[in-house]
């Protein structure tokens, strides 16, 4: 294999599959990116037999071949490169790939490119293409929810629909649910419904491009097999596995009535909780105390200090008090995006939701914390 | 519980041979045969020791040990005693670990719906021919519910649980009992394999048992 391209495409490209290869496992080829180069096209892929990515690279392909180099000294080799154009060429007799640039000469050994998996392939039976705009603004809004506890891996998992003129996504991790209803321009053709473990939608979040003329046009193309979901987007292809088991089903979590629905300015608030948040640490819980006409946040960490602030909200009824995960409440709050918001509370003890006054389809029930006085 | 404070050199022979130059040193020996030399660094571990059943010759300035079965053998040459005192040590009691399966298995037949909701205590230790089952229950709709209890639940606890469902299921009136798997820590990989053999599984809170603290208020367990 030898190819010559740019060295800052080299380096965008491979600073995106790089986040992919594995930290960790026994296999030592699963640490590196492959570099595939046939006649006309190549290609850079990195996997942790979880998620998969394969990304093109633009370059003049003189021999066609692949190698397996260490993802992270690449990564460093390549972001310290003198000249613009950089050529690496796969030395099978010295086991090494040998990448010049300027008067640069690198030789890196590479790793065992039989131990690199195959990996998937796009296409297949059944292909739906989603806005791909309105697929990552989905995922963005309820990713935070989901649970990082590997122990219960189908939390760890954001659950997707697709179907007819909707997107919805779900994700829990028992204390929080977030369920984001995105409604769609145009019909899709065809649907599917899988448990997509959230770091892989994160890293496609990162793929595709946004905010650039024509982005709201662009489109993913998504297909699901039995135990696989494969995205293409922009020429990178993202699979990852799927999680099994039965995802909790999210209807019969939402309460089916409240005892308090207020109307509140959704920046003011989440700036207040914020700012009180800075006084719960160490598993401190947030205090919203809830009076005639106003809600005072507070917080107090014994031998740190404390902090309160008083909002005013159209809240009528008994008083009472309420406490909540901070990180949790202010992630709910972020997740609004801007906008009045409508918090509905039951009880102390009883589940809070938080949706967007706007209708934009965005839910997200929170469990309190039980305070002590 | 003997022990002995002495200038010694101790040899051992047998799987390989190895010499502890004269130096001030503790000998242990204890009821049941152990014999242990320990200098007063190094840790907890013996430099040297032999593990019963053992037979011990002493005469004059030596201590011979000798392993009842083989040919391992420690030669104690003793220069100097400083020490030499013998103490009843009385019955052992065993070493109590807070928070072991018995522990847990107790306070979850007095709280079973820990296990699932509904849940009643049928029999602890619920006998089957390969061996007892730790909580049997029945649900709300009366249907059969056998708990496994663990510390820590690995794979081998979904496996002996799953020997035990099928035996379980073998009597035509027990034909729909469900596996339960209750444990303080579920390792991932027993997790997932518990989900696709349909047994539940439980992580429960020693101290949230014992009502030494409030549960944390989650969505659904």
């Amino acid at each position: 294999m030898k190819i010559t391209c740019s060295s800052a495409e080299l380096l965008a490209q491979l600073q995106t599959v790089a986040r992919v290869a594995s930290t960790r496992s026994a296999v030592q080829a699963l640490s590196g990116v492959q570099v595939a180069a046939t006649a006309d096209a190549v290609e850079l892929r990195a996997t942790d037999m979880e998620v998969s990515l394969r990304v093109p690279l633009t370059a003049d392909v003189e021999r066609p071949g692949s190698a397996v180099l260490p993802a992270r000294l690449t990564l460093d080799v390549v972001r310290a490169l003198p000249a613009e154009q950089v050529t690496l060429e796969l030395r099978p007799s010295d086991q090494d790939v040998e990448i010049a640039s300027g008067a640069a000469t690198f030789h890196i050994r590479t790793l065992r490119s039989e131990d690199f998996p195959p990996l998937p392939e796009p296409g297949g039976d059944a292909i739906v293409e989603v806005p791909a705009a309105a697929f990552v603004e989905t995922v963005t809004r309820v990713a935070r929810s989901a649970s990082r506890d590997e122990t219960r891996p189908i939390l760890t998992g954001i659950l997707v629909s697709a179907s007819g003129r909707e997107l919805r996504m779900v994700a829990t991790d028992s204390y929080r649910l977030s369920v984001k209803e995105t409604p769609l321009d145009r019909e899709l053709a065809g649907s599917f419904e899988a448990n997509v473990p959230a770091r892989a939608l994160q890293e496609l979040v990162r793929l595709v491009p946004q905010g650039g003329e024509g982005d709201e046009e662009a489109v993913l193309r998504v297909g699901v097999r039995a135990n696989q979901i494969v995205f293409e987007t922009g020429g990178a292809i993202l699979s990852s596995r799927l999680i099994d088991g039965q995802f909790p089903n999210f209807r019969q979590l939402l309460p089916d009535s409240y005892e308090h629905e207020l109307r509140i300015n959704g920046d003011e608030f989440t700036d207040v909780v914020r700012r009180i948040s800075l006084l719960a640490q160490k598993n401190a819980p947030l205090r919203l105390a809830f009076r005639e006409g106003e809600v005072t946040v507070s917080a107090q960490t014994p031998d740190v200090g404390e902090a309160s602030e008083t909002l005013p909200v159209a809240f009528t009824g008994e008083p009472f008090e309420i406490g909540f995960n901070p990180e949790f409440l202010r992630d709910g709050l972020e997740s609004v995006d801007s906008g009045d918001l409508i918090l509905k509370l039951i009880s102390p003890l009883r589940p809070g939701l938080i949706e967007s006054a706007d209708g934009s389809g965005f839910l997200y029930l929170i469990m309190p914390i039980r305070l002590n006085v | 519980m003997r022990l002995i404070v002495a200038r010694c050199e101790v040899r051992y022979t047998g799987r390989l041979n190895a010499v502890l130059p004269n130096a001030l040193r503790l000998i242990m020996i204890k009821s049941d045969g152990s014999v242990m030399v320990h200098a007063d660094t190094g840790g907890y571990k013996p430099q040297n020791w032999m593990t019963p059943p053992t037979v011990i010759e002493e005469s004059e300035g030596r201590m011979v040990v000798r392993k009842l079965k083989g040919d391992d053998r420690l030669d104690i040459e003793i220069s100097e005693i400083v020490s030499d005192v013998t103490h009843d040590m009385g019955e052992a009691a065993a070493l109590e670990k807070d928070g072991v399966e018995r522990d847990l298995q107790e306070l979850l037949a007095e709280q079973p719906h820990w296990c699932g909701e509904g849940l009643r205590l049928v029999r602890r230790e619920w006998p089957t021919d390969i061996g007892p089952v730790d909580l049997m229950c029945r649900d709300a709709d009366d249907e059969w519910i056998a708990v496994e209890v663990k510390r820590v639940a690995t794979i081998e606890a979904v496996e002996q649980l799953t020997r035990y469902l099928e035996r379980i299921r073998q009597d035509p009136a027990m034909g729909a009992c469900r596996g339960v798997l209750a444990a303080q820590t579920i390792k991932p990989q027993a997790r997932t394999l518990a989900e696709s053999r349909g047994i539940a599984c439980v992580e429960v809170d020693l101290a949230v048992l014992r009502g030494e603290r409030e549960p944390e208020l989650t969505l659904f367990a």
